[in-house]
């Protein structure tokens, strides 16, 4: 690695150094804790997936050129030199972790190793050396935002196409428009993702409650957010929030995909609106007896699968419970509880960048898959496209004889006239 | 005259959900020499907005769309 590039990738890695994470960096007292509660480790037990060595691939960078020893003794504190067997390094540790957090849970010193990754996916941006699938969709969000006026027709002729499926699932008053866009004032502005499965189930909710609504023209999902690339990342997220903005809505719903309600809820900033999973909203339709649902729609015993983004990264944990109370009589809690709960194992990326990860994917997740056996369950219901994309995978892989369904649909299905 | 678009080489993408029929036309596309035309069919309705955005960010020309029913076909020259 030539000088000018290291000199680079040294000031963004910098830029990440606040004192929270110079804290991460400084504290780990490699206590094994958090070996076994990695989903990755605990299906397949090799070192380097355990969290605190994928953090030690930062930490010896860390260590060879921002403290003293490391500097003047660099043997002592095991730093690493920053070149290019440091940046495969890199990339194995940042993209075989999903960014799930669940060991931060367990860290007895609360170190969050997302964070820590998140400065070996920068570097690997510096280097031109992060998956090139994920930068590619990133830009494509980005161009899309930058030319909205040019899609917005084929937008909403797309969407005429869905209303009939819409009404399907709720008649609405002659007149009104199954599917609105560009409405000044409402009070939810509905983000959903490209495909009708995210916005017809919800728009039929959004009507059946009498919502005074709108599509956003966005799609909600993130990859800046999945490349670590803090510019892009806010980019994508800025033309919702624009959007948002241009309309007046007093709500930004955000679809079932959890980074990018993690995203719009956390990493955004203040903003005049307020920011809410379309889950939560769910379950503030129940609570004022806005939609009423039929509990013997699903006659299956029905488990959930918490997204790491919504539940741990977010607190959106017993909504989606509350919700599934009005579906089922039948409901099984995974063990271990929520907040402990194992992650899919497509985070982080990794279901975007399709069949090149599918095998570390398949055996990455053993264990998410072990859990959802052993509730007996038939229904695995979830919240996050994602996780949906994962788990479908995981139940052809390990035959867990389960139909993987979206929270919102089977609200959709089960709406009382 | 767009029935009369020859191509170089074809992808099926339907009944692929987003972001997979982007990721796998990016793919394909380095199939193909710069000047070549590939032709890419989707039944993903978001396609419509991703394939322009994305031939714009990467540089490559989309010389012809078309939708027969649920099958949107695109033919993409490379040009990067």
């Amino acid at each position: 690695m030539d000088k000018q590039l290291q000199d680079k990738l040294l000031e963004l890695f910098t830029g990440k150094l606040s004192r929270q994470v110079q804290l991460y960096l400084d504290t780990c007292s490699r206590c094994g804790v958090c070996s076994d509660t990695c989903h990755v480790y605990a299906s397949m037990p090799i070192p380097k997936y355990t969290p605190a060595y994928r953090a030690e691939v930062v930490r010896r960078i860390f260590k060879k050129y921002f403290k003293a020893q490391g500097k003047l003794l660099p043997v002592l504190g095991e730093a690493k030199i920053l070149d290019e067997t440091a940046l495969d390094e890199l990339k194995e540790a940042a993209y075989s972790c999903t960014g799930c957090r669940r060991c931060m849970v367990y860290c007895p010193f609360g170190i969050d190793t997302q964070q820590i990754m998140s400065i070996a996916k920068l570097l690997l941006i510096g280097a031109n050396s992060e998956p090139e699938i994920l930068t590619m969709l990133a830009d494509m969000s980005i161009s899309k935002g930058e030319s909205i006026e040019e899609s917005k027709e084929r937008f909403i002729e797309g969407l005429k196409r869905l209303e009939t499926d819409v009404i399907d699932k709720w008649k609405i008053k002659a007149g009104k428009t199954p599917i609105p866009t560009d409405a000044q004032n409402a009070d939810i502005l509905y983000v959903a993702l490209a495909g009708a499965h995210s916005i017809v189930p919800a728009a039929a909710i959004f009507n059946a409650a009498g919502e005074n609504w709108s599509l956003s023209f966005f799609e909600a999902v993130n990859f800046g957010a999945f490349v670590g690339d803090p510019a892009k990342t806010k980019l994508i997220s800025d033309r919702i929030v624009n959007e948002a903005k241009r309309l007046k809505v007093k709500e930004v719903s955000i679809c079932e995909c959890g980074t990018a309600f993690r995203v719009m809820k956390h990493l955004s900033g203040p903003q005049p609106f307020k920011v809410s999973s379309l889950t939560e909203v769910h379950a503030r339709y129940l609570r004022e007896g806005r939609i009423k649902l039929d509990q013997s729609k699903f006659d299956l015993p029905v488990t959930y699968h918490d997204p790491c983004q919504m539940a741990r990264n977010a607190g959106v944990i017993d909504d989606p419970r509350f919700i599934l109370q009005h579906l089922t009589d039948d409901f099984r809690e995974m063990a271990p509880d929520p907040k402990y709960n194992w992650c899919c194992g497509g985070g982080g990326g990794l279901v975007a960048l399709g069949e090149e990860t599918l095998d570390f994917r398949m055996k990455s997740a053993r264990v998410k898959a072990d859990q959802v056996k052993k509730t007996g369950a038939k229904i695995l219901a979830t919240a996050c496209e994602n996780c949906h994309t994962q788990l479908s995978d995981l139940n052809d892989h390990y035959k867990m004889n389960v139909e993987v369904k979206f929270l919102s649909s089977m609200v959709a299905d089960a709406l009382v006239h | 005259m767009t029935e009369q678009l020859n191509s170089d080489k074809e992808l099926d993408l339907k009944g692929l959900p987003c972001p997979m029929p982007i990721v796998k036309v990016s793919k394909g596309i380095k199939d193909i020499e710069i000047g070549q035309v590939l032709k890419a069919v989707t039944t993903d309705p978001g396609s419509l907005n991703d394939f322009p955005a994305w031939a714009r960010s990467s540089g490559n020309e989309i010389l012809d769309t078309h939708q027969n029913g649920e099958e949107i076909t695109f033919y993409i020259k490379r040009s990067a």
